[in-house]
């Protein structure tokens, strides 16, 4: 199992990430040091400690590089998704279409909180005048510095994990690298260990984080036990020749389910997540809330779907996984309409989101859905996960450029934004009408073809011969339900995003001032609101859900 | 795919300029922006006139393949072939056409912008509002023409935002409140009508022209209506009623009746003259008119199980705004609840299920959009001159105004229905259709339309003419002793072009109402007989 350099050029993104991870390490540290030849006088450079130059010693410099090395990463996901053959690499791996449609949107998310962790950062940048004067400048600029390395060092570990967990077909591998990506989002997190919030925040995170890791690979354990091998496949043979549900398979699944439900915020292991976005800076929010919970599916879809698909004979989790939905997007919903801080709406938007997904997961372990209808299934969650990129990234990014403004981002900043800054108001009123779902926006087709899932699903369980809704419902599959409750919590959560808008809109404000300039946050900000329309509507959402078909029937 | 996109053309040339003309302005150089500003308004109203001569030039069937003298208003006309698929995946394509109910309603838009532009020509602001004004047509007539409902739902939706944005920024002074209302208002009530949509889309059955659609179904209004002509769209009899109750709830709201019509008075008194012309004359009408094309002609059944409560409902607006009108002291109010009432009417004309009742809907719907823009332009000048709309707070505009004291009587009495004015072929038609399918019960509007009477004749004794002092009246106070003045030449350009129109529909309205009658008999004919067979049939 040794690997070839054609294997090594098929896992190109990984290995951009990896060299920006190392070079954020490197690049900080060059300077103007010399070395002296012993025995002689020649000094030679050897770029390695004294005084650093001006270029690595910007606090900038290791965001612009990890942005870019994302950046890379996900234009070369990109290129690979149609081109993805099904390699085997080192018996964990397999680089399929699905695997890098998947770190495209990983990294995209990533890249976006890059670069918009460059302005979240306070940092002053020194000129060389400064550091003879203000020796205590100086080492206020080296902290910045070192700060920003850490952040972004932090981010690509993420980034990497996330990246190789989607092309795992090992169990094992996949926890290992799902950790990988956990850990770093941890310390991430409570990155900000000056405010009292940020470090409550992060060692909530982490605590109940670990206790849900601990239980996932305790069900993995089982898993082995019962099947005597990690491998999916080996997994899924297993599964389908079971006659009756084996306890500890069963057990199993359902310890994973608990995992990853953590990672995805559903209810009730959603409660740490809304402290730690409210928490946390406003882009690290943003990623938990997009990339992460996109890692969070995927791998719950790698054990529910990948081999623990309903047989003939086991029908597993279809039900709790639909109760599990129901409750997180009804909880979601009536907290996020009770919450006053926009990150915690923000937050609970996301965990109602989350069942809105769920409930399509569900109706695949329901064994109703035929092989066609499973598809939309599928495509449906994986094109909800990559427009949230879009419009709940786009959300956050908003909220950064108030926080950079006024320190703490409460729904009082927000008022009268329209005045102040146009522009942003109006991306932030499109991101907020994506989220509840209104036509043309991407957020509707999207739940649009999640619903349309369920309902094929099971319409053709209800009576004929019912004749008013009432009874048709009664005789319908409960997963039917599912549809109608997404339906009506959509109907629910425009009260909390239209409040948003409206705020902007018609509260007054002391303030006159626009937002900062922080011209590249403000431009992935058009560029999302400008995405988020295009991918609703028109030849760019065609694509994209082309793109989406290609990676989900390499499932 | 050849081009036979002339309604292409009146929907996206607007959109566009409107979008481009708001956008330019911030993206250029300031000077050269500032250079430009002034110039924007003639650029929309020469836009706005040019598809106004279009759409006419369509409708004499110079441009197009329409000849509405052929009587033949079976299908839809100006049908773009091949539509373009916008979302191929869930069946949503570009699929625009027009007939006897829309084409009416969209040579409305067409004319009423460009009036409305010029009745407000000295706006401030004007390259923003102008373009604003552009936008809307272009949404108005998007969801007229639309025959996709997704396209339709968003071009409904897509009218909200320059609405808002006039009433906000060009509002009176409580415009703030206004605007919220009106907008939470109408996005609630179309979220339910989005609702009724999404069911109805999950019945349709595949179509040849939608094969490949991850999702099996299509958005296509014509199909959709075929479908529930043959098989009906929905099996489910509770399931259908619920179906076309949200969708009531969507429509009623935008026309507006009553209960759900409170935003209506805020949002027309504090809106600006341009903004309330639009919304009385077109947006009102999207109410009525997509509650014939989506509800009445889906599900004929319910409508008629449900005649009762449109009944109801419109009688209800019929007296509420007559009586409310009554005691009125604010002109505007007083015009927008007579809209209320008006609107009520158009509902009394499609619960007859008569086709003459239907026609004076339709009439109704074409004639309101011309009187109540010339009222509320009356209004607006009104208020431009006389810095008030307090009906008591002066006499003897006559003397003081004549040209506005003109124009405000033909506005009223066109409004109030006088023999020889557009307002009174409508009501007429619909009295008639409401006896035959009602009998005696028509005294009951017939007599309310009296109120209508007294207010306008009441309030039009107390400003026009009424003066303590033969030659001078009373001027309001807050005139503040300036001497009051007729109106600017481009409001007088304004009315007297509506004006002119209210009369010449009077005389001659078979112009439209040949084709609105035919359209009617052959709506009843296609959709609701065979419902009205089945209703009788059934025990």
């Amino acid at each position: 199992m040794t690997m070839s350099t054609a294997d090594l050029i098929k896992l190109a993104p990984e290995l951009v990430i990896l060299s920006g991870i190392l070079l954020a390490i490197l690049v900080p540290n060059l300077g103007d040091a010399r070395i002296r030849l012993p025995l002689t006088s020649v000094k030679v450079p050897i770029l390695w400690g004294g005084t650093r130059f001006e270029l690595t010693s910007d606090p900038r410099a290791p965001g612009v590089l990890s942005a870019t090395a994302l950046t890379v990463a996900c234009i070369l996901s990109l290129t690979e998704i149609e081109s993805a053959s099904g390699t085997e690499i080192s018996g964990v791996m397999e680089i399929t279409s699905f695997g890098r449609f998947m770190s495209m949107v990983f990294t995209a998310a990533l890249a976006i909180t890059a670069a918009a962790s460059i302005y979240r950062i306070p940092s002053k940048k020194i000129t060389s005048a400064d550091i003879d004067e203000e020796d205590e400048e100086m080492i206020q600029s080296l902290m910045d510095n070192r700060r920003q390395v850490d952040l972004h060092i932090l981010l690509l570990m993420v980034a990497l994990g996330m990246s190789l967990m989607a092309l795992s077909t090992n169990l094992f591998f996949l926890i290992v690298c799902l950790e990988l990506a956990s850990m770093a989002s941890y310390v991430l997190v409570g990155f900000h260990k000056e405010s009292e919030v940020g470090g409550e925040a992060g060692a909530k995170y982490f605590i109940v984080g670990s206790i849900a890791s601990a239980t996932g690979i305790y069900g993995m354990s089982l898993l082995y036990i019962w099947a005597g091998s990690l491998d999916f496949d080996a997994l899924a043979l297993n599964w389908s020749q079971m006659e009756s549900l084996d306890p500890l398979a069963g057990i199993g699944i359902g310890l994973m389910m608990v995992a990853f439900g953590f990672k995805v915020s559903a209810a009730p292991f959603h409660l740490a997540a809304p402290d730690a976005y409210s928490g946390t800076n406003a882009p690290i929010a943003g990623m938990l809330a997009t990339a992460s919970k996109a890692m969070g599916f995927v791998a719950l879809m790698r054990v529910l779907v990948g081999f623990a698909a309903p047989s003939d004979y086991v029908v597993a989790w279809g039900t709790a996984l639909g109760i599990l939905a129901l409750l997180t997007m009804t909880w979601g919903n009536l907290a996020a309409l009770s919450s006053e801080s926009p990150k915690r709406m923000l937050a609970y938007s996301s965990v109602a989101h989350a069942g809105y997904m769920l409930a399509a997961l569900s109706a695949l372990g329901s064994g109703l859905a035929d092989s066609a209808t499973q598809e939309i299934l599928q495509i449906s969650v994986i094109f909800h996960l990559s427009v949230l990129v879009l419009f709940k990234m786009g959300a956050f990014l908003v909220l950064t450029l108030v926080e950079i403004d006024s320190g703490e981002g409460t729904i009082s900043d927000l008022h009268g934004l329209a005045r102040r800054d146009p522009v942003v108001a109006v991306s932030m009123f499109i991101f907020m009408i994506s989220l509840a779902g209104i036509p043309p926006l991407s957020g509707f087709l999207s739940k649009l073809l999640m619903i349309n899932g369920l309902v094929t699903t099971t319409s053709g369980t209800g009576s004929d011969g019912a004749t008013d809704a009432l009874s048709w419902i009664q005789s319908v599959d409960p997963f039917f339900l599912l549809a109608l409750a997404i339906v009506l919590n959509s109907a629910l959560s425009l009260f909390y995003y239209l409040r948003i808008g409206l705020v902007m809109f018609f509260e007054d404000t002391d303030k006159q001032k626009p937002l900062p300039k922080a011209t590249m946050l403000r431009a992935v900000i058009v560029l999302s609101a400008v995405m988020t329309v295009l991918f609703g509507l028109g030849p760019a959402s065609q694509w994209l859900l082309g793109l989406v078909e290609t990676a989900v029937s390499t499932f | 795919m050849t081009f036979t996109g002339e309604l292409s053309v009146i929907t996206l040339v607007p959109l566009l300029s409107g979008l481009i003309l708001l956008v330019l302005p911030n993206v250029l150089p300031r000077n050269i922006s500032l250079k430009m500003q002034p110039s924007v308004r003639n650029v929309c109203i020469g836009i706005s006139t040019a598809l106004f001569l279009l759409t006419t030039l369509i409708f004499i069937g110079t441009v197009g393949d329409i000849d509405w003298m052929l009587n033949d208003f079976k299908s839809f006309k100006l049908q773009t072939e091949n539509p373009p698929i916008l979302i191929k995946s869930i069946g949503v394509t570009w699929h625009l056409g027009t007939d006897a109910l829309s084409f009416p309603m969209i040579w409305l838009t067409t004319l009423l912008i460009p009036i409305s532009m010029l009745v407000q020509w000295d706006v401030e602001n004007s390259h923003r509002f102008h373009a604003l004004l552009l936008l809307m047509e272009g949404a108005l007539i998007g969801v007229f023409v639309s025959l996709d409902l997704f396209i339709f739902y968003v071009f409904w939706e897509l009218t909200l935002v320059p609405m808002f944005f006039l009433i906000m920024m060009w509002g009176g002074d409580d415009r703030k409140y206004a605007s919220m209302k009106f907008f939470i208002y109408t996005f609630t009530a179309s979220v339910l009508m989005l609702i009724g949509i999404l069911v109805m889309y999950f019945n349709t059955n595949p179509d040849p022209i939608y094969s490949g659609t991850l999702t099996g179904h299509h958005f296509n209004l014509a199909l959709m209506t075929e479908q529930a002509r043959i098989e009906g769209l929905i099996e489910s009899e509770g399931l259908r009623h619920l179906v076309w109750l949200l969708l009531l709830v969507g429509f009623a709201t935008k026309m507006p009746s009553v209960p759900v019509h409170t935003w209506l008075p805020d949002a027309h008194v504090q809106a600006p003259t341009a903004g309330s012309m639009l919304l009385a004359g077109v947006m009102l009408k999207m109410g009525a008119y997509g509650f014939l094309r989506v509800a009445v002609a889906i599900f004929p059944e319910s409508t008629l199980t449900f005649v009762p409560l449109l009944v109801f409902l419109g009688m209800a607006s019929l007296v509420y705004g007559a009586v409310v009108c009554l005691g009125q002291t604010n002109l505007k109010r007083m015009v927008a609840y007579s809209s209320v009432s008006h609107m009520g009417l158009i509902f009394l004309g499609i619960a007859t299920m008569q086709p003459i009742g239907f026609a004076g809907a339709l009439f109704m719907m074409f004639a309101h959009g011309i009187i109540s823009p010339l009222l509320f332009a009356v209004a607006g000048s009104f208020k431009h001159h006389y810095h008030t709309l307090e009906i008591g707070s002066m006499r003897g505009i006559a003397h003081h105004s004549p040209f506005l004291a003109g124009h405000m009587m033909l506005g009223w009495m066109g409004s109030l229905g006088l023999p020889l004015l557009a307002g009174f072929v409508a009501e007429v038609a619909i009295m008639i259709g409401f006896w035959m399918a009602f009998g005696w019960w028509v005294l009951l509007p017939a007599l309310t339309l009296i109120f209508t009477a007294l207010y306008y004749l009441t309030s039009m004794q107390k400003m026009i003419f009424e003066s303590n002092h033969p030659h001078q009246g009373i001027l309001p106070e807050t005139l503040h002793g300036e001497e009051p003045r007729d109106v600017n030449w481009h409001e007088n350009a304004g009315m007297f072009i509506l004006g002119a129109l209210t009369i010449l529909f009077g005389i001659l309205p078979f112009i439209f109402w040949d084709m609105m009658s035919v359209w009617s008999t052959d709506f009843i004919q296609t959709y609701l007989v065979a419902a009205m067979n089945a209703l009788e049939a059934s025990p």
